[in-house]
């Protein structure tokens, strides 16, 4: 906590408290304690939650001047001593506080003065608006609530010229933010400003005047009580409850123009009470560290200091870095691109009779790479094309390509990076006239002509990938910049630090193993179809339908804490060698409406994991050659267990828990987590056909790493063997370590 | 030969009350029970399930001519209807804002309200109102809807994952309960039910519409959910201890089977009696799995699924 | 705690003879375990381990048959109390009831007409299972002539109804070929019934006028003296009674293994209702809620039509979804302009585009691929609803015959197939519809122009 403004905060709120007593006391001295006080705004229009803030914050009901009394006596205790100039304990709890007893006294003040006809407040014959009356909260709470309308932004004092004023202004309402104005600097405050500019105000234009004096403030809070009160079935009194709603609810803020007055420092500190940050466009220390609000508390954004080549730019970068602190996201309702977007656009392909030109494919150069960088390093939005455009390009050319992404975000990590860069192809798909095929370095563009003629450009590549991944992981990336990269040498430069990334992150997930991690994720997206079927979901094992995998789950489950992918704490370990985990079983009981009781991870025998209707493939265990085969889904023919794949499905699909068979993705043969218990990939003794092709080169890296190199010449797939009876011969005759190997039925 | 022992099923949750109405107008509650539905014998149903008759606030276009003719005239008010309803034995009216729909007049907020204030000033039974089921048309009416039926408690539908908020924001403000509607899924019924009490909608303001599916039209898929939901529920997990709400009318008489009278097979025989009986055993069935209250449409089947409930709920 | 099939194959022989059907003894053990078996198929398994498998491998509801020959009845051999936790294996038997009292001719013909009910639905054909004859006139040789008569005119198995076992026993010997049911061995009558069921080998059902406690009773003296095709009505009658007492006895049976209430239900839903609607309603929650046979004593097209498409919805098993026969087919009536659209054949898929079609007034033509009755995505996924199963389906259905324009529209779940179908239909445009059912009739406003 800054001791600068805590001080001042704590001097401020010692000088809002004087003045409503003072004012009180006078006007309790000349009108009565009877005298009513009603909040309205200057069309009339009233409210029924009496004084909000003091309402709901501490439950009083103030209808009269002398119901103020006990309110003042409250605040008044709440007020800690200004800090000696030898003091260095000012803490956060007591600047909050200060700030709350300025909150009461403000709205006393105000009371007192509509007691006195005083509000809603004229000057030079404007009106200010005064308080929100009800009618306008509820049609702007509902917003708030259904994510039309982030917030608000208090706008304390006057902007650098009314140019800055005004863009400042229509910065914030292109964010779908609520504008407030109050207090002044030298007698002009913003209102001022948009009035010389001509810019209409009202509730029409979501610009609200309250007020020329920081007193006036206290009405943008009785609407943040107000709304917390109607929309967050919060009852009066509940102050806590109120505050924490418009901490994670009411994206709003703070921002101070000017010079700070003392009071106005006391009016913030009342603010964050409510997890309002303060922002300010002059010198002030910063508050960072976080808590009460969502992020930081105070920031200061000395306005001279903002990069940008005027004052108009500068205000926009205010704003926008305003938005940023706040947490505020932006949804873009449409891609800005010349063609149409949708997923119509999936399987669109471009013949080359139509092709305008292409990116990579066979001899071509293209390649996809997606940064993870700090919130400073990334300008959201900022889409860059170095080297020659798509319009230059000979027809039918094939072009070399660089798409480089850089994200920033709070929440982002950099294992995400690989789950969102695997997302480019289905976003670029969605172009009319783009045709996007692979991913990393082997990637492939095809441009229909039509798509060309109607003005797309490579920098629309950039929009779409900027507009796709912040509307459909907003929740993990807060900014994008795209650069896209044209000239040969650039490309094959870049192409090589993409590779050596490629390489690092394989490595990563190489190293990423079930004992580096204490969290496991679920996936029961399956439920529908089997209702007890709960997928745990390791480093080393994918889902069994094999689209997700351990990071994909934890990406999902970031994006959408409520979906289908849960953590599993892995809990205290039961059972390390047949990996059963208390935390496991607990989730998995809960989850399998209570049929499943135990589950281990390494084991085929003793409790594997059910299988749903969607497994890649499925393994069973044969006896009599004591070992296990594995078909995959693909693979029509029948096995040796006597049983096709469907066959197979209809024994152990189901979310049923069946020992010694089990569903798996294709990848996990592989793994090094291969039913460890059993004795890993040499318990194989049959494969698909296809199975073996496809993940030919995996398989033989595992039997290396597993120490049977030849492993798979032993190995016997669908075009050799078919049966139990032609199996076991087979694997005599090629001396299958199987054989000779514990026995898999104890 | 020892005695037979009853087994007992101990069940740890129990389906909370949603109440609506209340004040001048007839109060109902919804669920309650700690057991599976009609078990009286392990458990307590303090509230037998409701029914309701559904009306619109349009004249009907492609109705089954069954259906018109036991309504006549009153289809063309809505007023009327809901009266009509009240007299032969509705326990609540739930009403459909057919002519919001884009494709169906697309009327706006005002109408709406009319609509319902009209409705509410007829009867004095607890009203259901469920949206055109545009999302935008949805929000634009409903709020409307919530701040003219204030302080009488309706239900207000639907919300649905990708379209909650506005709904949920209005039933918090004026206190109505808001019905969640997710597709035959129990997670993501359960998700929508996080969802809502997380934007505030107290737990005992939210009623579950799992869907619906006819006889023969995906009926087993509706039984299946509500029993799943239900076992779920009474096992203790309490983000599906929500009341049920069932569509049954709605679906049953939008099917062929419920309309059709000429140029069908013999084996399908009369449409009297085909549609009525389509209701009813659509009806019934989501019942038995776990219903807390069905909206149904004709009067004879409200007749006879009231006969049935009282029949269930152990009085002869 | 039933064994895992694993458990169950260390008993087996592992000689993989096959001549129990399975193709190996680990198939077989499977089956044992999901009580989808009977050990007896395996004739080599030695006495030890028989023995030891028997409490595992014997269904806790006997399967019991009614009737011989293709139309008999089989009911029991369920194994969960919710159709979520596997399936409801055997469809419930509807059988109408004829009374003595009313002549032979009457009864005759009243079972010819039911016997030739029959209605098709989801492509099967389901009519009325059983005739039940009722001994109401109390006498024997009128019994025996009508249940004579009634069995002259129908193939469809019966249920003898008679309290007297002198009734009984006249009319088995007229009809005891066919495997009728007897209805009912009472703790007035049981030991002649016994005798008589031992004698035909014939299903027999019975009833308690004192709850279960007497039914256990009864069941066992039966089963003791080798009468086990036993058929149960423990007394209850009317909704709420019946629903409470055979749930009990269906957990009776799963959850605690008490094999005396371990056999399949019968019911009388016309009995004690106010009417034959009420009948009907009551017959449905005999089908959702354990019935096995469910005598009724009103035939009327409509209701039954409506019981049996609710018995083969509760009857559908969970994990293999009803199928729409793979087909060209015709909504509203549809002209050669008509839209063309695509769907799988997962039966609710295809309700619900069907449905909105119909809903939005669009008379079309709706092509329905077979993907063993996976819905969109998940057919996709599993790669059932490629171009090339479309493609051939359009082929094969001749829809270019049918229609005269060439614009097929896909579902907007499977965009991505648009470019190879377009090569795969090299005469049609490839039109890609919404992603939801619900908006196919603003989809087909928008953008079909015919």
């Amino acid at each position: 906590m800054s001791k600068f403004i805590a001080t001042r905060a704590i001097r401020g709120a010692h000088a809002a408290i004087k003045m409503a007593d003072d004012t009180l006391q006078d006007a309790l001295k000349k009108m009565g304690p009877d005298t009513p006080v009603v909040f309205k705004d200057k069309i009339g229009g009233g409210t029924a939650f009496y004084l909000p803030t003091i309402w709901g914050l501490l439950g009083t009901k103030v209808q009269k001047l002398g119901e103020l009394v006990p309110v003042m006596d409250y605040a008044r205790g709440l007020l800690p001593p200004v800090p000696a100039e030898n003091m260095w304990l000012p803490y956060l709890g007591e600047t909050l506080d200060a700030g709350a007893a300025t909150l009461y006294a403000f709205e006393t003040i105000e009371a007192v003065r509509f007691a006195k006809g005083e509000q809603p407040e004229k000057k030079d014959g404007f009106e200010y608006n005064g308080p929100i009356n009800d009618t306008q909260m509820r049609a702007w709470g509902i917003q708030l609530v259904d994510g039309r309308m982030p917030g608000f932004a208090a706008l304390v004092g006057c902007a650098k010229s009314t140019e800055v004023a005004v863009k400042i202004v229509r910065e914030l309402q292109s964010k779908g933010q609520l504008i407030f104005i109050s207090s002044n600097r030298n007698g002009r405050n913003v209102a001022d400003q948009l009035r010389e500019a001509g810019v209409e105000m009202g509730y029409d234009t979501f610009i609200v005047p309250f007020g020329t004096d920081i007193v006036s403030a206290i009405y943008a809070l009785g609407f943040a009580t107000r709304a917390a009160l109607s929309f967050g079935g919060v009852e009066p009194g509940d102050y806590r409850r109120i505050l924490l709603y418009n901490k994670f609810r009411c994206f709003a803020f703070v921002l101070a123009l000017g010079p700070i007055t003392d009071m106005e420092y006391a009016a913030a500190a009342g603010a964050i009470n409510y997890g309002f940050p303060a922002f300010a466009d002059t010198v002030i220390p910063n508050i960072l560290p976080t808590g009460i609000t969502k992020f930081e508390h105070v920031v200061s954004m000395p306005f001279d200091d903002i990069p940008g080549k005027d004052d108009l730019e500068k205000a926009e970068r205010l704003v926008q870095r305003c938005i940023e602190l706040r947490g505020i996201k932006i949804k873009i309702a449409k891609v800005p691109i010349p063609v149409a977007f949708g997923p119509a656009f999936e399987g669109e392909v471009v013949r080359k009779a139509d092709l305008a030109c292409e990116f990579g494919g066979k001899g071509g150069m293209c390649f996809e790479w997606l940064r993870m960088k700090g919130l400073d390093e990334v300008e959201d939005g900022k889409v860059t094309v170095v080297g020659p455009d798509m319009d230059s390009f000979a027809v039918g050319s094939k072009n070399p390509l660089g798409i480089v992404v850089d994200v920033a975000g709070r929440k982002m990590q950099k294992d995400f990076e690989p789950v969102l860069e695997r997302q480019i192809h289905h976003m670029m798909n969605g172009g009319e006239g783009i045709s996007h095929q692979g991913q990393r370095d082997i990637t492939w563009i095809r441009i229909h002509k039509n798509a060309v003629a109607k003005g797309l450009r490579l920098r629309h590549f950039g929009d779409i990938l900027h507009t796709c991944l912040k509307n459909d992981f907003g929740a993990i990336v807060d900014k994008v910049q795209v650069t896209l990269y044209t000239q040969p040498d650039k490309v094959k430069e870049l192409i090589e630090q993409a590779r050596a990334v490629y390489k690092e992150r394989n490595a990563r997930m190489a190293g990423l193993i079930d004992e580096a991690v204490d969290t496991f994720y679920s996936c029961t997206l399956c439920q529908s179809f089997a209702p007890t079927h709960v997928c745990v979901i390791n480093p080393e094992r994918v889902g069994l339908c094999g689209a997700y995998s351990w990071l994909d789950c934890r990406a999902a489950y970031e994006i959408k804490p409520t979906g289908p992918n849960q953590p599993v704490p892995k809990g205290r370990v039961i059972n390390e060698k047949n990996g059963e985990w208390e935390g496991v079983n607990k989730f998995v009981n809960e989850h399998s409406q209570k049929k499943i009781e135990r589950f281990t991870i390494y084991s085929l025998m003793d409790a594997p994991m059910t299988t749903c209707g969607c497994c890649e493939c499925v393994m069973a265990i044969i006896p009599e050659a004591n070992g296990v085969m594995i078909v995959s889904r693909d693979d029509y023919g029948m096995t040796p267990c006597g049983m096709t794949f469907t066959t197979l499905m209809g024994t152990v699909g189901g979310g049923l828990q069946t020992p010694g068979m089990m569903g798996h993705g294709k990848t996990y043969v592989t793994s090094k987590k291969f039913i460890p218990v059993e004795g890993g990939i040499k318990r194989v003794v049959w494969l698909s056909k296809n199975l073996k092709e496809e993940l030919a080169e995996e398989l033989k890296a595992a039997c290396e790493r597993e120490g049977v190199p030849d492993l798979m010449d032993k190995v016997a797939d669908g075009s050799q063997v078919t049966t139990v009876e032609q199996l076991l011969p087979w694997l005599e005759e090629k001396q299958h370590p199987a054989l000779t190997m514990d026995p898999i039925i104890g | 030969m020892p005695g037979v022992e009853i087994p007992i099923e101990k069940w740890t949750g129990k389906i909370k009350e949603v109440k609506l109405g209340g004040g001048k107008r007839k109060e109902i509650v919804l669920g309650g029970e700690n057991t599976l539905p009609f078990l009286s014998f392990e458990g307590s149903v303090p509230h037998p399930p409701t029914v309701a008759i559904e009306i619109q606030d349009k004249e009907p276009a492609g109705w089954s001519p069954i259906l018109l003719s036991a309504w006549g005239d009153a289809v063309k008010d809505p007023a009327t209807w809901a009266k009509k309803a009240a007299e032969y034995g509705a326990e609540a009216i739930s009403l459909r804002l057919v002519s919001a729909h884009p494709e169906m007049g697309d009327t706006g907020a005002d109408v709406a309200k009319k609509t319902v204030d009209k409705v509410l000033s007829a009867v004095d039974l607890p009203l259901i109102v469920i949206g055109p089921g545009v999302a935008e048309k949805d929000n634009a009416v409903l709020v409307a809807v919530s701040e003219a039926a204030k302080g009488q408690r309706i239900a207000i539908g639907n919300c649905e994952e990708k379209n909650y908020r506005t709904v949920a924001a209005v039933c918090i403000s004026d206190g109505h309960a808001a019905i969640a509607k997710s597709p035959l899924d129990i997670n993501l019924a359960k998700q929508l039910n996080i969802l809502l009490t997380d934007i505030g909608v107290p737990a005992d303001s939210v009623i579950m519409d799992l869907d619906t599916g006819a006889l023969g039209y995906g009926l087993e898929y509706a039984l299946s959910i509500r029993e799943r939901v239900r076992l779920a529920a009474l096992g203790g997990d309490a983000m599906v201890s929500m009341p049920v709400l069932s569509h049954a009318g709605a679906e049953a008489w939008r099917q062929k089977e419920a309309k059709a009278s000429q140029g069908m097979p013999p084996g399908w025989g009369s449409v009297e009696e085909r549609g009525i009986i389509w209701e009813e055993l659509t009806a019934l069935t989501v019942l038995n799995a776990g219903s807390n209250i069905v909206t149904m449409m004709h009067p004879k089947s409200v007749e006879r699924i009231k006969a049935t409930i009282h029949k269930l709920m152990g009085k002869k | 705690m039933a064994l895992t099939g694993i458990q169950i194959y260390k008993f087996l022989p592992k000689t993989n003879c096959k001549e129990c059907g399975q193709p190996t003894c680990l198939a077989f053990a499977m089956k044992l375990a999901a009580s989808q078996a009977e050990l007896s198929a395996c004739k080599y398994v030695s006495e030890e381990s028989k023995k030891a498998l028997e409490a595992a491998s014997k269904p806790p509801i006997r399967l019991v048959a009614v009737g011989a020959g293709d139309k008999k009845i089989e009911v029991g051999n369920e194994t969960v109390m919710f159709r979520h936790e596997k399936t409801f294996f055997h469809r419930p038997g509807l059988v109408i009831r004829v009374k003595d009292s009313a002549g032979p001719e009457k009864a005759a013909k009243t079972a010819e007409e039911v016997g030739q009910y029959k209605v098709d639905r989801v492509g099967m054909t389901f009519g009325i299972d059983g005739i039940a004859i009722q001994n109401d006139s109390g006498n024997a040789a009128t019994f025996a002539q009508c249940v004579a008569a009634v069995s002259a005119k129908t193939t469809l198995p019966l249920v003898l109804m008679a309290t007297n076992p002198d009734s009984i026993s006249s009319a088995l010997e007229k009809v005891a070929k066919a495997k009728p049911a007897i209805y009912a061995a009472t703790k007035e009558n049981i030991d002649k019934m016994i005798e008589l069921a031992k004698k035909y080998a014939c299903p027999m059902a019975v009833r308690s006028s004192d709850g279960l406690n007497e039914l256990a009773e009864l069941t066992d003296k039966a089963a003791k003296a080798g009468v086990e095709d036993l058929i149960l009505d423990p007394g209850v009658r009317g909704f709420g009674d019946t629903l409470v007492t055979f749930t009990q006895m269906r957990r009776l049976a799963l959850n605690k293994r008490f094999e005396p209430v371990g056999y399949p239900l019968i019911s009388f839903p016309g009995e004690g209702v106010a009417s034959p609607d009420e009948e009907a309603i009551l017959a449905g929650q005999h089908i959702a809620k354990y019935g096995g046979i469910i005598v009724l004593d009103h035939f009327s097209p409509a209701f039954v039509y409506g019981l049996l498409t609710l018995r083969l919805n509760v009857y559908t098993d969970p994990q293999k979804p009803i199928q729409m026969k793979p087909g060209l087919y015709q909504i509203l009536e549809p002209k050669p302009t008509s839209p063309l659209c695509v769907t799988t054949n997962f039966s609710l898929t295809y309700f619900s585009i069907a449905g909105e079609l119909e809903a939005a007034g669009w008379p079309s033509w709706l092509l329905v691929c077979d993907t063993e009755g996976l819905s969109v995505l998940t057919a996709w996924s599993a790669g059932k609803f490629d171009a090339d199963k479309i493609a051939k389906t359009v082929k094969g259905q001749n829809a270019a015959e049918k229609v005269s324009h060439r614009n097929v529209v896909i579902p907007g779940g499977v965009a991505v197939l648009r470019g190879e179908l377009e090569e795969a239909l090299p005469d049609w445009k490839i039109m890609v519809g919404p992603r939801e059912a619900m908006a196919v009739g603003g989809f087909l406003k928008e953008h079909w122009k015919s």
